[in-house]
């Protein structure tokens, strides 16, 4: 075997001989600033770039669910969705802060770019029992979230209140600075829900999906002007 | 009076058991709510003062890490094998990234290489930082201890523009790093971060180091021969204290350490003392290293391999083979034994702690006889990590 040859460092550079009188050097920091910051009159930001939560760009995601086979924490369970009584096309991932380990992993693998994630990061409540559910969210579009982020900055959740309707299923976020953004939801998983009470559209749709594909690329611009007007 | 006879019986017709109690000795449960066991804990055989027996009593950060790291993407396990060690977790990621990149054979840009090694090198001066801070809360002088947790933050803001995580970086990938450096601002933080933290190893020196009472404290507890050492696997400063001359980053050089000078330190008392002092020494000589590395400066190129395969994270296949990879970690040896089947996880991933060895065998021999007060300077400067024993 071949003998490998260390560098080794003079003993007399690594021990240290005891000494009485030079801990009382250190009384010198007496009279220094100290390094110490006071919170809550002032206050640390995070760095830009720092992983917090998420944003959704809902007219981007194609609901393709890389998101949530990359997830290492099962954090993401996609969800159909409804807005102004119009199916979303695709499935969007719904991210549940009590397991997210905020990787981003999620942002990193997103074919399209949809999802994205700002420096918001308190993930703290007064622990009410409704707030509990502020943290189970389908993210809102990046430009919202960060015009939240730029009128409060101190990196808090957006949404102050989630509602949600069991009979309806319709949700109603809350946000901090006034206002409700509603939609419903329609069931979770890959493949989309039966819609409930209306076998003939479906019916409908079905046959009509053949022809109608020219025009379904075109279709999500009508969503982003109804999402607009809202 | 009723003998102990009596009440064993007795007991025992109750449908209990009573142990028999031997004269002067009683049992101390030390941990894992102690502060300076850090979710670990021993059970004590005591006589006055003195450790007779000491038992490590591990288990209370079990989570499974090896058998999760199975049923998750190859990548997505950086987010959960860099738990494995809390104070330095680029580490984990480190070791998990090299030995996927030796099955998929990738050839890692220099630039990655650089910013890795950087990344490892900070990874080591902020454990070492946080070292000190638990040493210095054990002794007693806690404002060594304070000074080491404010420098300590420099390092975590640092990683916090780089990584975008303070603690869990969650960085290096395989096939490179995640992110690339955010510009010469940072590189000219760094640098003023290491000489900050080198003009004050001097009030370390001061107040800690050479300060009587430390050494008073230090000296002579804990001693561990270089045979004893050798048996159990010692690694790290704790093998180097006992005399002998073993290092990773020399004796498997991985990553830009064959281009890099530093100095081996060996001492040959292989008491606290002694592993204190190499451990002080080694976190000078890696300031050192961060300045080569900065003047050196990063090479220019991508900062990851540039792979087609990488634009499917979930569904990337990585070629059945197996491969081990281990650098030199503060606490000792750390290595990672990946094996793949061809599939989109792993088959195994073993992963090598150092803490295994010195923090459940090791401590249970040094502690005999020891005074109680001394238990956990003994623990501290062994740097003992339980998260890496119970994984
Ligand atoms: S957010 Fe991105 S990765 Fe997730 S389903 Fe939508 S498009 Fe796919
Ligand atoms: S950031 Fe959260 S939701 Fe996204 S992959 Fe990581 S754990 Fe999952």
């Amino acid at each position: 075997m071949e003998e490998i040859t260390f560098k080794v460092a003079p003993e007399s550079k690594v021990k240290k001989k005891p000494s009485f009188l030079k801990p009382w050097l250190s009384l010198k920091y007496l009279f220094k600033k100290p390094v110490t910051i006071k919170i809550p009159y002032e206050s640390i930001e995070p760095a830009e770039g720092y992983r917090g939560f998420h944003t959704l760009d809902w007219n981007k995601c194609v609901g393709c669910n890389f998101c949530g086979q990359i997830c290492p924490a099962r954090a993401i369970e996609m969800t159909w969705i409804e807005v102004d009584g119009k199916m979303e096309k695709r499935p969007h991932p719904k991210i549940d802060y009590g397991r997210c380990t905020f990787c981003q992993f999620c942002v990193e693998v997103c074919p399209p770019g949809a999802l994205g994630f700002v420096e918001s990061y308190m993930l703290t409540t007064e622990w009410n029992e409704e707030e509990l559910q502020l943290f189970d969210w389908v993210p809102i579009h990046p430009d919202k979230f960060k015009e939240i982020q730029e009128t409060y900055r101190d990196w808090r959740f957006p949404v102050e209140k989630i509602k949600f309707d069991k009979e309806t299923k319709e949700v109603t976020y809350y946000l901090r600075n006034g206002e409700e953004f509603k939609f419903k939801i329609l069931g979770y998983g890959i493949r989309p829900p039966k819609p409930p009470a209306k076998p003939t559209v479906k019916a409908e749709e079905k046959a009509q999906a053949k022809p109608e594909e020219k025009t379904q690329t075109k279709k999500p611009e009508l969503d982003a002007e109804s999402e607009k007007a809202d | 009076m009723v003998s102990q006879q009596e009440l064993i019986r007795e007991a025992r017709e109750n449908g209990m058991e009573l142990l028999p109690l031997e004269k002067d000795t009683y049992e101390l449960f030390f941990g894992p709510q102690h502060m300076a066991t850090e979710n670990y804990s021993l059970i004590l055989k005591m006589d006055g003062h003195r450790v007779v027996k000491a038992i490590a009593n591990v288990g209370f950060l079990h989570r499974g890490f090896e058998k999760l790291a199975e049923y998750r993407p190859w990548h997505t396990n950086i987010a959960l094998l860099l738990r494995i060690c809390v104070p330095e977790p680029d580490v984990p990621e480190a070791i998990y990234s090299m030995a996927v990149d030796e099955i998929m054979g990738w050839e890692v840009p220099d630039r990655a290489q650089w910013i890795r090694t950087t990344v490892l090198e900070m990874a080591r001066v902020s454990a070492y930082l946080f070292w000190i801070m638990g040493l210095s809360f054990k002794l007693g002088v806690y404002t060594a201890g304070q000074w080491a947790a404010a420098y300590r933050e420099r390092l975590m803001a640092l990683f916090e523009q780089l990584t975008g995580g303070r603690v869990y970086h969650i960085y290096t990938i395989p096939g490179g790093v995640r992110r690339d450096i955010p510009g010469d601002r940072w590189l000219r933080e760094l640098k003023d971060t290491v000489e900050y933290i080198k003009a004050k190893l001097k009030d370390f020196d001061n107040l800690l180091f050479e300060n009587y009472i430390a050494h008073r404290r230090l000296e002579g507890i804990g001693v561990m021969d270089k045979k004893f050492a050798l048996a159990e696997g010692v690694t790290g400063p704790n093998l180097r204290a006992t005399g002998v001359a073993y290092d990773v980053r020399r004796a498997d050089p991985y990553l830009l350490y064959p281009e890099l000078d530093f100095e081996v330190p060996v001492l040959k008392e292989g008491d606290a003392l002694a592993r204190a002092m190499i451990r002080r020494f080694e976190l000078e000589q890696d300031l050192y290293i961060l300045e080569q590395l900065l003047e050196m400066g990063p090479p220019s190129g991508p900062y990851k391999v540039q792979d087609p395969r990488l634009k499917n994270l979930p569904r990337l296949k990585v070629p059945a083979g197996d491969a081990f990879a281990h650098v030199e970690a503060t606490k000792g040896d750390f290595g990672a034994y990946v094996v793949s089947d061809g599939k989109n996880k792993p088959y195994r991933v073993q992963i090598r702690g150092p803490s295994i060895s010195h923090g459940v065998r090791v401590i249970e021999q040094l502690l005999v006889g020891a005074r109680l007060a001394d238990v956990p300077v003994i623990l501290m400067s062994l740097d003992n990590c339980p998260p890496d024993i119970d994984r």
